[in-house]
């Protein structure tokens, strides 16, 4: 889920601008070595393909729904900083155009769905590349750590924000959120994330094969 | 013309899928939805302001929510590539 403004004290708003700032340079330095003629149409349509995926709400037994988040690709492909990065422009737009996921929750929802997604993602691939199911090995993994993050994120509120036992932001503690959400991208999401994480990979591989050769991982 | 960009149309096309659900994602429910189940809306949460988005919730005044969500779908595809073809342009001058 994307993290709504109103549901996060303001001292953690305030430490995740800060951490994610210092990310992001470093993420505009590793941006600036990969961005290129050759690279650019990939990237980019990698970054759209990962807004679009994130349109297609899947419902879930209990009422709920949720969906893909397309980053494992991008840090497979251009190494986790990039995809950090292109994770975080798009969550730009959400939020600024479509109201999905906060202005001030910004920061987190980059650091849950981008650097930890993508980290998760670079790093599971890098133990499995070779076999048969490494890249739906990082997909899965890439949305079960961003739902963790989320999920630890909203669960301290009310241990730090409450006024006489009511809490003041998100009021479900962790006992709540860490079943809720990831237990819903263990079995479900991360899945839909695996999955096309493998299939996107053969089709980009098929339709630009000289694209696909300049994947980073050594 | 790269022919991955042929694979974005394809989703973009698939697009109005992702409004066969009408469930919340988990935790981003209603307002009505906190009062309801603890008695009370949490202070943060009732003074949030939400509704300075340009398109909330991919919803385009006076359009039905298939072509709301199509056009949603391009601008955001349009805006990702306009911004990544002007970092291209800004960090290559920077280079």
């Amino acid at each position: 889920m994307h993290i709504p403004d109103g549901y996060i004290s303001p001292a953690t708003i305030t430490v995740s601008f800060l951490v994610a700032t210092v990310l992001w340079v470093k993420a505009f330095k590793k941006l600036k070595d990969v961005l290129d003629e050759e690279s650019l149409p990939l990237l980019s349509s990698l970054a759209a393909l990962s807004f679009i995926i994130m349109m297609f709400n899947i419902p879930i037994p209990g009422g709920t729904s949720g969906h893909a988040l397309g980053v494992a690709l991008i840090a497979i492909i251009f190494g986790p900083w990039v995809g950090f990065l292109a994770l975080s422009l798009v969550l730009l737009i959400q939020a600024l155009i479509f109201g999905d996921g906060g202005i001030g929750t910004f920061a987190l929802n980059s650091l849950a769905m981008g650097f930890g997604g993508a980290f998760s993602a670079y790093y599971t691939y890098k133990l499995l590349k070779g076999k048969k199911f490494a890249y739906f090995g990082a997909g899965w993994i890439s949305a079960v750590i961003s739902s963790l993050i989320v999920a630890l994120i909203l669960g301290i509120q009310p241990l730090i924000a409450s006024n006489g036992g009511k809490p003041l932001y998100f009021p479900l503690g962790l006992s709540a959120t860490i079943p809720a959400l990831v237990g819903s991208h263990m079995l479900f999401f991360g899945i839909v994330e695996g999955i096309f994480t493998q299939l996107a990979m053969k089709v980009i591989k098929k339709l630009e094969p000289k694209l696909a050769n300049i994947e980073v991982i050594k | 013309m790269k022919k991955i960009y042929l694979f974005v149309a394809f989703l973009i096309a698939l697009v109005p899928l992702g409004l066969l659900t009408q469930n919340p994602a988990w935790g981003e429910w209603d307002i009505s939805y906190f009062k309801e189940k603890l008695g009370f809306i949490p202070k943060g949460i009732k003074s949030a302001n939400s509704t300075n988005a340009i398109i909330p919730d991919y919803a385009i005044d006076g359009l039905g929510d298939i072509s709301s969500y199509y056009l949603s779908a391009i601008i955001g595809v349009i805006l990702i590539f306009v911004i990544f073809f002007a970092l291209k342009k800004v960090l290559k001058r920077a280079k």
